[in-house]
């Protein structure tokens, strides 16, 4: 086992020097550069000494290397829009994004699974079929469409829940501790609400289809031929099995923690790293994106290995292999 | 007859009681206003590197410059002026000077005074090649300022120009010496300052959580009287949907750029009225003139004056306009927004046959696909296009279809800002959807459209030149009788329209959502921000968040 994670951790080091040279070489093969902002009075003589000042006006080559020197040395640079160290700035929107995108795993993991193994355990019942027709009629919307209704119904025409923001923005820090967290807590219902249904309903169809799979199988037949009461065949033979594929979708879904979900960021206004990522690109902010490339590169990485070691827990057959 | 005078009496006396009512609610203090911005991060609050319309609403409520500018927005000699932070100043006998007497009362946010030397340290550092910013060619006319005393800077000109004193109060806001002097001036950029600034206006920084919020509250102990508002605070939002979901939710109090298709659906019910307010963006579609492929080049279609204007002529601009904007938008009349603009320069008419007819002459003949042909070069052209933009990316499709009709072919290349400005600053384009802000000033036309513009680095992108524009205009500039300035400003305008350097399209359109409880006040067509610190809530119609008061909250006086 130590062997295989020294393996897959040289293998880390190696894709995360690619993803940053590539992520590199790419931001900057796009037109325009951190301080190409529409602003006419401003002028290209003034726009030059900034981009002296932060060393855009040498080689690239130059700069690709001044780059990872300093990345090797832990300095990720300095965000031009948002005006703090690029550290502050991850450290100041990694946490909203994992705690939205976080409770949307978990919950969407949680229901997913039991809704798959409710749709195939009562395929014949008439709730099974319609959580059936309800999880594949969620799993094809939209996911903006179904943002914006969500956002549209609850926060105007029933004016229930916040539209946008992670709290209140005046009244908040003048609120009770309870009152402050039931403000957080319908900020959240929204951007939550509409990722659980959308992860969820993704998942429902991927426990079902593997669940479906696993059925067939000599031992769970054996199983029933051995008189094992129906639920007990699902829970403890099948659904064991049909696990195996969600260990693989909770490790991709890992890097997902970090982008977030971009649309519910930007739909709701929840300030996390999907929208800042999305802002930085557009306005060039290059250590900012290369910075979030890197951590979304290091999740990838870390969700795959530990898909690999779940899986190799999970499996006997992977760790003879 | 008696009833009738004591029904007069009575409506007179409730009407003097209502009146005094409103009098009382106008000066009364108190409310929290949100109001939401879309897109990106403020620039940094610190005037010299300030980029962008909020951190400038922001900074305009931070700090202070010496005398404000009158309602009138006269740029010429002092009249019109207000005192601020100078409570008067005296020219000398040649105008090469002017003294400023700093208002005694005034102090730094953090309570220190102000004093003449801060007013000396402003220019030295605005002037200062390290500190990196526009200013420094804005008042390149000012040589120093020296303190006479304690409060009393001097300011030294280089020459005299009608607009001198504009240039300098109405572009330089004071900055603190005490807390910026040990910064260096090349590292004032990414400082904490320009994330906490410290200054001497009537509201004062309280905190920016990045991607949030920023906050402002009324700072009590103003020399010019507190602000009506306790707070103001700006939220950021992702875009310009969210943004109005915000104001149209309540969460938010004012958001400076409704579409206009919300506006019909803002009825007597609705809680969010618009309030209408001069901006100082105009957009246009600017022609290079020189070849993007090679600059030293005219360009082979704009370089022919006869050709722009019969462009010009193919376009049904009023029509345009109503598509876009219905009854709401404001036709461009030239390099100037309707607030600021000389609305009797004669414009370039609307006549297809006769653009047709002048295509003709200049040698552009119909081909046989419709496209007219000279020498075996069809007339089309690439037209940039921001896709930030809805207006002007639908702008772009109409001319597209509008041009075709007169045998022009327009290829929309639609790009992100940052991608645009990249190719207007390499001048790698054929014609562009742009937009620029006018200035009270009538020195501020020439880097956008004199031949003094044109060239790396500098603003002419379209690399317009007529010498004959450029004369008058510095003519308009240098002339201190108001009336035959503005005559030799009419003659430059109109030479300018008739060249056709762009097709002027529309005055962006400011129209502001507000929660009806707000009143604004002072607005002015350099900014809907100038009297925010006088804006007010009656105190009948405030809602919880304007009952706060101003007790700071934890994480503000953390901060």
């Amino acid at each position: 086992m130590r062997r295989f994670v020294a393996v897959r951790l040289l293998h880390a080091i190696v894709v995360l020097f690619l993803v940053t040279t590539i992520a590199f070489f790419l931001i900057h093969l796009a037109p325009g550069d951190p301080f190409s902002f529409e602003n006419a009075s401003i002028s290209s003589e003034v726009r030059n000494q900034w981009r002296a000042q932060f060393g855009y006006d040498r080689p690239l080559l130059e700069q690709y290397v001044r780059y990872l020197a300093s990345v090797a040395q832990g300095k990720l640079g300095y965000s031009h829009s948002m005006h703090v160290p690029v550290v502050e700035a991850l450290a100041l929107r990694l946490p909203r994004t994992l705690l939205l995108m976080g409770l949307a795993l978990i919950l969407s993991f949680a229901i997913g699974i039991r809704l798959g193994v409710f749709e195939v355990r009562y395929w014949s019942t008439r709730k099974a079929r319609a959580s059936n027709a309800a999880s594949l009629l969620v799993y094809s919307l939209p996911d903006f469409w179904l943002a914006l209704m969500l956002l549209l119904i609850f926060g105007y025409w029933l004016p229930i829940l916040p539209t946008g923001g992670m709290q209140d923005l005046v009244l908040h820090d003048y609120m009770t501790p309870s009152q402050a967290a039931w403000d957080r807590i319908k900020h959240m219902v929204l951007p939550l609400t509409t990722l659980t249904l959308l992860l969820g309903a993704a998942i429902t169809r991927y426990q079902r289809a593997s669940l479906l799979e696993v059925l067939p199988s000599d031992f769970v037949r054996t199983a029933r031929a051995k008189g094992v009461d129906e639920s007990r065949v699902i829970r403890r033979h099948a659904l064991r099995n049909a696990l195996l594929p969600m260990i693989t979708l909770a490790g991709l879904a890992l890097p997902a923690l970090i982008g977030g979900a971009l649309f519910v960021e930007r739909v709701y206004s929840w300030p996390g790293m999907g929208l800042m990522v999305f802002t930085a690109i557009g306005v060039r902010d290059y250590p900012l994106v290369l910075a979030s490339v890197i951590a979304g590169a290091v999740l990838v990485v870390v969700g795959n290995v530990l898909a690999d070691i779940g899986y190799a827990l999970a499996d006997p057959r992977v760790r003879v292999h | 007859m008696r009833f009738f005078i004591a029904t007069c009496s009575l409506l007179v006396l409730s009407g003097a009681c209502a009146d005094r009512a409103g009098t009382a609610d106008r000066a009364a203090t108190g409310g929290t206003i949100v109001v939401v911005v879309p897109g990106n991060e403020p620039s940094p609050l610190f005037p010299p590197l300030t980029i962008d319309i909020i951190s400038k609403m922001l900074i305009d409520q931070i700090y202070d410059r010496l005398a404000e500018i009158g309602p009138g927005m006269n740029t010429v000699g002092d009249a019109g002026f207000q005192p601020r932070l100078a409570r008067s100043w005296t020219w000398s006998p040649d105008s090469l000077s002017i003294a400023f007497d700093i208002d005694p009362r005034a102090r730094w946010h953090d309570g220190k005074p102000v004093r003449a030397s801060d007013v000396a340290f402003t220019v030295s550092l605005d002037k200062d090649p390290k500190t990196a910013t526009q200013l420094s060619a804005i008042i390149a006319n000012v040589d120093s300022v020296t303190v006479r005393d304690s409060l009393t800077a001097v300011a030294w000109f280089h020459k005299r120009t009608p607009e001198q004193f504009y240039d300098f109060v109405y572009q330089v806001q004071i900055l603190p010496e005490h807390i910026l002097k040990d910064i260096p001036r090349d590292k004032l950029g990414t400082s904490e300052v320009i994330r906490k600034p410290i200054g001497t206006g009537r509201f004062r920084f309280a905190r920016w959580e990045p991607g949030v919020r920023i906050e402002l509250v009324a700072d009590t102990a103003n020399f010019r009287g507190r602000a009506k508002l306790d707070r103001v605070i700006v939220a950021l939002a992702a875009d310009a949907g969210s943004a109005t979901t915000q104001l149209m939710s309540g969460q938010a109090d004012w958001f400076e750029n409704i579409q206009p298709d919300l506006i019909a659906r803002l009825d007597s019910a609705a809680p969010v009225r618009p309030v209408r307010y001069q901006g100082t963006q105009y957009a246009y579609m600017g022609m290079n003139q020189r070849d993007p492929k090679r600059l030293t080049a005219p360009h082979p279609i704009f370089s022919d004056r006869q050709v722009r204007r019969a462009l010009s002529m193919a376009l049904d601009r009023q029509a345009m306009l109503k598509n876009m904007f219905d009854t709401l938008g404001v036709l461009g009349l030239g390099p100037f927004t309707r607030g600021l603009a000389d609305t009797t320069v004669v414009q370039i008419p609307f006549d297809r046959a006769h653009a047709a007819a002048l295509l003709d002459s200049a040698g552009w003949r119909p081909g046989p696909d419709g496209i007219r042909v000279k020498n075996g070069k069809p007339l089309a052209f690439g037209l940039l296009t921001p896709t930030s933009s809805a207006p002007r990316m639908r702008y772009a499709v109409m001319i597209q279809e509008q041009l075709k009709s007169v045998g022009v072919r327009v290829d929309i290349e639609s790009m992100d800002f940052t991608g645009l400005i990249a190719r207007l600053e390499a001048k790698n384009f054929d014609a562009a959807m742009m937009s620029t802000g006018s200035d009270p000033a009538r020195a501020a036309i020439k880097q956008n459209w004199a031949t003094e513009g044109i060239g790396k680095g500098l603003q002419n992108q379209v690399s317009y030149s007529n010498r004959v524009f450029d004369a008058l205009i510095d003519s308009a500039i240098v002339t201190f009788d108001k009336k035959r300035s503005d005559q030799y400003a009419h003659r430059a305008y109109q030479t300018l329209v008739d060249d056709a350097p762009a097709v002027w399209l529309y005055d962006i359109l400011t129209i502001a959502g507000a929660q009806k409880r707000l009143r604004p006040e002072g607005m002015r067509p350099d900014g809907w921000w100038v009297g925010l610190a006088d804006w007010w809530i009656p105190a009948n119609e405030r809602i919880e968040r304007d009952r706060i008061g101003l007790r700071p909250s934890a994480s503000t006086a953390q901060q």
